[in-house]
Order: structure tokens, then sequence, then C-alpha cells
């Protein structure tokens, strides 16, 4: 095989050295005829596969190109979107955090007020009730005293009747039945 | 027993016949009452009862029942008679009551109305409340 090469080598460097380019592919074997039909058919079957094959193909890749476009077009906006959607939830939360630390501020001074009135309705009532009870202390007071008084009284009015009653003497009731006599005549 | 409305009417009518010049006539009363003996009406009892109950109320307008502790004169009831008669108009007699439950002094009843001078009743408006 090697013995083949060298030989062909040296009889193309031969025929380099010794002949035009022509004549030396002709010496190779190269027949024009078969070379024209060699390029008609690589043409057709070039056309062919650009036809059938590559044009498709490249449809194809064009087409997912597109696509993959889009999807970055589209994974672009939703990233946009997903940052303004965070945008707006962190306003939102902001807003709503604002809005519940009014509300909270709100209710606890609600609150406080509400604490605030109920204790002073409740010193109220405790008074009013303080009052009242000492209302009715002095008025039980004053009913003991009263009866008190009435019982002494009735003592004393007691004791005199039987005092009079033993000591009166008849001229002296008679003196007083003159004196009924003329107080009751004279009405 | 029911007292009808017939029996109570006939009765004001019984006692209507006992007065003579507006007064209880002693002499009519006994007219009545042997006209009841003789005609005894339907409700005998009620009509007695009820009658007897105008004429003491008329008898006891022309009456003083004076109510006293000691001794009183009787001058004093001539007093108290025409004081009284005076007043309401119509001859009253007083009728006495001892009642030592006054101590001292008067209470005279004419009718529904009642005078009253007494230690008692002095004594009673000191301890009253």
């Amino acid at each position: 095989m090697f013995t083949l090469v060298l030989a062909a080598t040296a009889e193309a460097h031969a025929a380099t050295s010794s002949s035009s380019p022509v004549d030396l592919l002709l010496q190779f074997g190269v027949e024009w005829k078969y070379v024209v039909w060699q390029f008609i058919s690589f043409a057709i079957l070039a056309g062919f596969l650009y036809q059938f094959a590559i044009k498709p193909i490249l449809a194809t890749v064009d087409e997912r190109n597109a696509r993959l476009a889009v999807g970055l077009k589209n994974a672009e906006d939703t990233v946009a979107k997903l940052a303004e959607a965070q945008q707006q939830a962190a306003e939102e939360i902001k807003k709503a955090q604002a809005a519940a630390n009014k509300i909270i501020e709100e209710t606890r001074k609600t609150a406080k007020e509400f604490s605030d009135l109920q204790a002073k309705e409740a010193t109220t009532r405790g008074n009013e009730m303080i009052t009242k009870a000492q209302q009715a202390i002095d008025l039980e007071h004053k009913k003991m005293l009263e009866e008190a008084r009435l019982e002494v009284a009735r003592l004393v009015v007691r004791t005199t009747q039987q005092v009079l009653a033993r000591e009166l003497s008849d001229a002296e009731r008679a003196r007083y039945n003159e004196a009924a006599t003329r107080e009751i005549t004279t009405v | 027993m029911h007292a009808s409305r017939q029996s109570l009417q006939y009765a004001r009518q019984l006692f209507r016949l006992s007065l003579a010049d507006g007064q209880i006539s002693a002499e009519r009363v006994s007219g009545v009452l042997a006209y009841l003996d003789k005609h005894p009406p339907r409700q005998p009892l009620v009509i007695l009862q009820h009658y007897r109950r105008l004429v003491a109320a008329q008898l006891a307008k022309n009456c003083a029942f004076v109510e006293h502790a000691g001794p009183i004169a009787s001058g004093l009831l001539r007093t108290i008679e025409d004081v009284l008669s005076k007043k309401y108009q119509r001859p009253i007699a007083a009728a006495t009551r001892p009642n030592p439950d006054l101590i001292a002094g008067l209470r005279i009843q004419v009718g529904d109305d009642l005078y009253e001078s007494s230690i008692a009743s002095q004594l009673a408006a000191l301890s009253a409340p």
C-alpha cells in the first residue's frame, strides 16, 4: 500500500513538473461530462434537500425561535408584571399596615374613652348610692328620733294622766268643767 | 234577712207618721206600733229595726250626750242646752254620763257632731305624732 502511494506520488510529482493542470486532471481520470453530471445531480439533490428538508427545518427553527422570543418576551413581561404586582402588593401591605395601625390606635382611643366613661359612670353611680344610703340613714335616724320622742311623750302623758286622775279634787274638776263649758259654748 | 226596698220605704213612711212638728211624738210612735201589732207587715222585724234606727237618729238630734269627769252643775247643763238649741235651731236636751277617762272636762255629742274640752283630749294631742 505504502509502495503504491509512493509510486502515485512520484508519478504525480513527475506529471506536475512536466504538464498543465488540465492534463494532470486528465491523467487522474477526471472526465468533464461526469463532473458536470455530478454537479447537476448535486444541484438537484441540494435543491431537493433544500426544498423538502432544510427549508422546513429552517421554518421550524424560525417558528421555534419566534416562540422562544415570544416566550422570552412573555417571561420578561411576566417578570415585569410580577415586579409591579410585588410593588403594588408592598404598597397595599403598607397601606393596610397603616390602616391597621390607625384602626388599632382608634380602637385604643375608643377603649380608653369607654373605660374612662365606665369609670366615670361607676363613680357617679357609687356617689348616688352613697347619697341615697346617707339619705336613708338620715331618714331612719329622724324616724327613730321621732319614734323616741313620741314614746317619751306617751310616757309623759300617761304619767300625767295617772297623776292628774289621782290628784285632782272634785272642786278642781268642777272648775275645769265650767271652763270647758265656756269654751264649748263660745265655739 | 235581706231588707227589701219596699220594707225600707215602708219603715220611712212609718217614721214620717211618727213626727209632730218635726219632732218625735210619743203618742204617734205608740199609734204606729199599735197599728203594726194589729196589721203585721211582710217583714216585720226588718221594718221595726229600720224604724227604730230612724227614731233613734231623730231623738239623738234632739239630745246632747254630755260626758263629764267630776261634778257638773245643773246651771252648766242648762247653759249647754240653751246654746246648742240656738245653734241647731231646735230644742235640745242634755243627758249626762260620767266618764272618768276624761280626767276633767266635757265631751258633748249632738247627732254626728262632737265637742270636747278635756284634759284627756289635750294630753292625747300632745302625744299625737
